[in-house]
């Protein structure tokens, strides 16, 4: 690894430092950072002298300079004895070179004006490509650009291909406690044994964004649940090797917690996630998509410990029952996002249970949950005003009944997609396009394969003034005309369809085949 | 509005209005510690602020004079540097020591909107550049042997485009 010289490297640091010294203005510059470098410097004293003896030419020149400039102040005693050493060492005239040395050296403004904490700063401007070019720059500047607090919030999401383990570690150890945020998404390589160090040099940590680690198994989690006590939001999404114990051990040693990702980690089964619930009951958000074996209980039991659930998203956890929604009405009443796409065991007992208690709820996504039918829909629109993003993909059951209570009940609809809902018809999307919402918020309407809709539903959406985007493939009674109109009230408007291109007519004379067999029988 | 005199480290005694001056919270407080009454004639020294810098602060602090107050620091958001107005970009073109005057003069006195959109002005012109790009820059020496540059290099290199 690239830290095989840091010992050394770190010493010859230290001189620059005390060099720095010199300016007044330093003398405040010891932050916590500060101290990250002396420790450092403690913890392996033998060396630095020997260090320091090695680049003597350095080393007497700068602390020369410091013997001088120091003693008076008081300050920099550390390096005062060493340097007396080392000067009685070199010969005058050897020492009024480097002296000159040192000013030719410290020319630079930035550095001989401003004091380490307005540098850091300057510096706390800075993204993580340029704080890496910075540490390129000089010694001084190496110190200060890798500095801990500099380094609190990371994303590695557009390094993603290049971020393995021992950047990891490298990382960790400048950050040390300053660490708080720490984005991995993607990064493939990395590995369960620098996430290891990572837990163990930055126990502060809060935030960890490990999707797509596919790498990491439970002993990550275990790592975290042992030194990161407040970690509060955690997302392992795609981690596919995680189980079970994972989530025992976050419950164990990280109960801060409060937003869980394990979406696509199919091996998390109800056992999981009741111990996650027992251990975390501050849990809001807890998103688990595609995880089939999660059932009911398991949601009943994040229902019954973590009350203060507002995000909650189960697609595809196809084995949740009407009870576990059920359950979480009753006791999350702060619900405000809820995805149940792809639980298609759901009947409108389940809608019915969160109309009459999570009047919060602003998102609602049930692609899929085709058992529900207008009757739901009614009782949602009656209680739940805020409801601004509705997903009713292939809700196929619903009919304008639906369309007609969403218009009159929720004034701030604005993502509403229809896609599959195949008896929906112009009259649906007359009352929607009379509503409010629909002249106020209604943003995105997705219409696709919606077989009944007409150009008669697009001469409605002309009213509605924010509209920017409808999806109108599959509508095969939709002409192109209809959407010239439509576009020539909403300029801006995207629509997305398709219309198969016109069958050319048979060339003079080709009796020959020229198309395949399927294309001759469309 | 009544006015306070400021006088600077050589000497110079500038008469500001008293609300401007504030916007220094050295200052403030220093009104604020002293009891000073608008009417009494004191003379605010500022022995860390030379004439020239104190006359750009001043300038600065008159044309800001109506703006409400900086946000405070937000860690958990990116900083931005590209909000910086027309009239301080104009204003900040100065060279580097006046520049990094006005930083030490805005951290002395206080000043976080002065600070802030000086120490973002050093920010832009860090950014984008290669380490050689910034040392010319800023005229830095590079103190490294080849071989801990090339270590540096390499410990560094994951954030480059490759």
């Amino acid at each position: 690894m690239i830290y095989a010289g840091r010992n050394k490297f770190e010493s010859i640091g230290t001189e620059n430092r005390e060099e720095s010294n010199q300016d007044g203005n330093r003398e405040d510059g010891e932050a916590d950072s500060g101290r990250w470098w002396l420790h450092k410097y403690k913890k392996h004293p033998e060396k630095s002298p020997r260090n320091r003896n090695s680049t003597s030419q350095e080393a007497c020149s700068s602390s020369t300079n410091i013997s001088t400039e120091n003693i008076d102040t008081g300050k920099g005693t550390p390096s005062t004895p060493k340097a007396m050493h080392v000067r009685s060492r070199c010969n005058p005239s050897v020492v009024r070179e480097q002296l000159n040395k040192v000013f030719v050296e410290d020319e630079a403004p930035i550095n001989k004006k401003l004091p380490k904490e307005l540098l850091l700063r300057i510096f706390s401007y800075l993204d993580v490509v340029s704080l890496c070019r910075c540490a390129q720059v000089s010694k001084a500047w190496n110190i200060l650009a890798l500095d801990g607090s500099n380094w609190q919030r990371i994303d590695l999401f557009n390094f993603q291909k290049d971020v393995e383990g021992p950047i990891i570690e490298n990382i960790s150890r400048r950050c040390g406690g300053f660490l708080r945020q720490l984005s991995l998404r993607g990064c493939q390589s990395i590995a369960d044994g620098s996430m290891k160090t990572l837990a163990q040099l930055c126990p502060n940590v809060e935030d960890l964004n490990m999707n797509g680690c596919k790498k990491l198994t439970d002993h990550t989690s275990t790592a975290l649940s042992r030194h990161c006590p407040k970690l509060q939001r955690i997302n392992l999404d795609s981690c596919a090797a995680i189980t079970d114990n994972s989530l025992k051990a976050l419950s164990d040693g990280c109960q801060n917690l409060t937003h869980v990702n394990v979406s696509w980690c199919s091996n998390i089964t109800e056992n999981g996630v009741e111990a996650l619930a027992r251990g975390c009951p501050r849990l809001k958000s807890f998103i688990s998509k595609g995880c089939k074996q999660i059932t009911s209980r398991a949601v009943i039991c994040l229902a019954r410990f973590c009350q203060q659930l507002e995000v909650v998203n189960l697609q595809g956890c196809n084995n949740i029952r009407d009870e576990a929604v059920q359950s979480l009405a009753d006791r999350c009443t702060r619900l405000h996002y809820l995805c149940l796409s792809g639980c298609s065991a759901l009947t409108d007992t389940a809608l019915i249970a969160l109309a009459s208690n999570c009047h919060l709820l602003s998102t609602l996504e049930v692609a899929g949950c085709s058992q529900f039918t207008d009757m739901a829909f009614q009782a949602l629109a009656r209680n739940c005003r805020y409801l601004e993003k509705m997903d009713l993909d292939e809700c196929v059951l619903i009919t304008d009944a639906t369309l007609i209570h969403l218009a009159m009940g929720c004034p701030r609809i604005e993502y509403l997609t229809l896609s599959h809902c195949e008896l929906i018809t112009d009259e649906g999307i007359r009352h929607l396009s009379m509503s409010p919402c629909a002249a106020e918020n209604l943003t995105v309407l997705e219409l696709d394969n919606c077989p009944l809709v007409t150009d008669a539903s697009l001469e409605h959406l002309t009213s509605c003034h924010n509209l920017q985007r409808v999806e109108l493939y599959d509508c095969q009674l939709i002409t192109r005309n209809g959407i010239r109109r439509l576009r020539n009230h909403l300029p801006n408007i995207k629509v997305h369809a398709y219309f198969a291109p016109v069958t050319p007519p048979p060339t003079a004379g080709g009796s020959r085949q020229r198309y395949c067999r399927c294309c001759i029988i469309l | 509005m009544p006015n306070i005199k400021l006088q600077s480290s050589d000497g110079e005694t500038f008469e500001v209005d008293v609300e401007i001056a504030k916007c220094s919270v050295t200052i403030k407080t220093m009104l604020e510690d002293l009891g000073m009454d608008d009417e009494e004639e004191e003379v605010v020294p500022l022995p860390n602020v030379n004439s020239a810098i104190l006359r750009k602060v001043i300038q600065w602090a008159t044309y800001h004079k109506d703006d409400p107050p900086p946000p405070e620091d937000d860690d958990n958001k990116e900083k931005r540097t590209d909000d910086i107005s027309s009239w301080d970009a104009d204003f900040l073109k100065v060279d580097q020591g006046t520049l990094f005057e006005l930083i030490l003069a805005a951290n002395y006195l206080d000043i976080k909107g002065l600070l802030d959109v000086t120490c973002k002005t050093v920010a832009n012109m860090i950014k984008g550049k290669a380490p050689e790009e910034i040392r010319k820059t800023f005229n830095i020496k590079n103190d490294f042997t080849a071989s801990e540059e090339e270590q540096v290099r390499k410990e560094n290199e994951w954030c480059e485009e490759k």
